[in-house]
């Protein structure tokens, strides 16, 4: 599903980003992507919905190779890639509704489906009691799950997540850990970059940790030894 | 992992497309236009700033406009003095009139010839005179020369023009005596060209500073909503899908801005004509003054029009990256 072959990118001419990166990501996984701050996993996650192009490298995306899309095929990539981003970036004098349903409108949705589709992510997030409010009105952790309704409300066949438990405490992050794990069971590629270790250890999921934009390390943790894959 | 593997066909499924309820050309017009008007009542604040730009920078240009209409309209009447008249020391026969009018009309750029015969020289130099009769006594018809007054066309009033058409006239056969007011002549054609070279100028400097506040306002107000426009591309929105309903939104700011100018103008140009009177030596009503014509209230909500549209065009270009 997600391919990355010697990618490199720099953002300036000598600090590089990320370094010769070589990840293989097959249909319906579930990855964690962690290391420290200024690792590259930002970095990583916006390569592949296309909001950077890399250096040298390829990237593809369901066979894809998105570093040689044309500009207008950037949108039609990115509807069938959800993303939850660690800011959110919700529209703050928009409901809750009109922020999930902006996803569905740009597929060209009708307004009642839009409505019927809407409504239900939004009772699978637990907040369709909200769906009239504005989103600066919510909770941290409601913002969360709005983000990820939106992310998901398309059923994509790729979930992003970039830092998705950054402010939560343990209740919440249980709760958005369930959502990934029950998208991932319904078919969709999930991609996580964290530096929450609980939220690894407890989901026992593939791990690649990025130190300095290169790889260092990649684990099945199902296999509990820590055992490399590559 | 395999409990759940055997759930995925199933749950795939679910996810289908629904038909879209909203295709075709006419389907997304529709909802382009009411995403515009959610936008404007969503940001109502910022429209009203946008509006109010408009209204304003288009007011500063419509009442720029007006006033250089009604000058050029005045200035068109004085130009009807510009008259060039062909003197003869003998009455004509009627056919002589005909012969010369004939020939006089052939020539190009003449609007109007007009014979005046001694009587009629007579009459108006009376009226010349009026008060001063006691001048006019012993004076009889015969002294005075008989002449054929010949208006130009409108075009034809320049100096250039005047004195070109003066030189084709002197070749007819018959007519020696020409007079123009050369001097009257090139003054005012002197300041008509003075007047609207600085129109051009003056108006021109307006509507470059009217577009400029209006563009910059534009982008102001478009940057405020940048991350509307980054979200949309960031969940797979095309150009045409983000750009669509800030173009109407620009759309219907300028039209409306440019209907409250025109309203405004109104507003002042009848205030005007109400209380000028006080003020000015003439009355305003009498003068011949005139609102805008039809022509320009169309042009001047096209103008607007296309400046919200235009301005938003060039600002979304800045903030859309996709």
């Amino acid at each position: 599903m997600i391919q990355l072959h010697n990618v490199s990118l720099a953002y300036q001419q000598d600090a590089s980003a990320l370094n010769n990166i070589d990840l293989n990501i097959g249909k319906g996984e579930f990855v964690f992507l962690t290391g420290p701050s200024g690792a590259g996993k930002t970095s990583l996650l916006r390569l592949l919905y296309a909001a950077l192009t890399p250096n040298r490298g390829q990237v593809l995306i369901d066979g894809q190779n998105i570093t040689r899309i044309s500009r207008s095929q950037i949108p039609l990539l990115r509807r069938s890639i959800g993303v939850v981003f660690q800011d959110f970036k919700l529209l703050q004098n928009r409901t809750v509704f009109e922020n999930v349903a902006i996803a569905l409108e740009v597929l060209g949705w009708g307004r009642a489906d839009i409505g019927k589709k809407t409504m239900h992510i939004l009772k699978q997030m637990g907040i369709e009691s909200k769906y009239n409010l504005t989103t600066q009105r919510l909770s941290g952790g409601e913002q969360q799950r709005v983000a990820l309704a939106r992310a998901l409300v398309n059923d994509p066949k790729i979930l992003l997540a970039d830092e998705p438990t950054g402010n939560l405490d343990d209740a919440n992050k249980n709760q958005i850990l369930n959502i990934f794990k029950d998208a991932n069971i319904r078919g969709t590629t999930v991609v996580v970059a964290t530096h929450d270790r609980r939220l690894i250890e407890q989901s026992h999921k593939r791990l690649v940790t990025l130190n300095k934009g290169e790889i260092v390390e990649q684990m099945e943790k199902e296999t509990a030894s820590g055992h490399q894959i590559l | 992992m395999n409990k759940w593997k055997k759930k995925q066909p199933a749950a795939i499924k679910s996810f289908k497309r629904p038909t879209l309820a909203g295709d075709g050309f006419g389907g997304r017009a529709g909802f382009f236009l009411s995403r515009a008007v959610n936008n404007i009542r969503q940001n109502i604040f910022v429209n009203v700033v946008t509006v109010g730009t408009i209204t304003l920078a288009l007011l500063i240009v419509s009442l720029f406009m007006l006033v250089f209409v009604n000058l050029e309209s005045a200035t068109e009447s004085w130009s009807e003095r510009v008259q060039v008249t062909v003197y003869f020391d003998k009455e004509l026969t009627n056919p002589d009139q005909s012969a010369f009018r004939e020939k006089i009309s052939a020539l190009s750029g003449v609007s109007r010839v007009s014979y005046v015969s001694r009587d009629e020289a007579l009459k108006r130099f009376k009226i010349r005179l009026q008060g001063q009769e006691a001048l006019l006594e012993g004076i009889r018809p015969e002294v005075l020369p008989t002449s054929f007054e010949i208006a130009l066309k409108r075009s034809h009033r320049d100096t250039a023009s005047v004195e070109s058409f003066v030189t084709e006239l002197k070749r007819i056969p018959g007519i020696t005596e020409v007079q123009y007011g050369e001097e009257w002549v090139r003054r005012f054609n002197s300041f008509l060209n003075f007047m609207r070279l600085l129109g051009v100028l003056l108006g021109g400097f307006l509507v470059i500073a009217a577009i400029f506040i209006v563009s910059n306002t534009i982008k102001l107000t478009i940057y405020s909503r940048r991350e509307e426009l980054e979200v949309m591309a960031l969940v797979g929105a095309t150009r045409f899908f983000i750009k669509a309903p800030f173009l109407l939104e620009g759309l219907i700011q300028g039209f409306v801005g440019s209907v409250l100018s025109i309203i405004l103008l109104f507003g002042l140009y009848e205030g005007f004509l109400q209380n000028a009177g006080s003020f000015l030596t003439f009355n305003p009503v009498s003068s011949g003054l005139s609102f805008l014509s039809l022509e320009y209230i169309a042009g001047l909500l096209l103008a607007g029009s296309m400046l919200g549209f235009l301005g938003s065009l060039t600002s979304l270009k800045r903030f859309i990256n996709v």
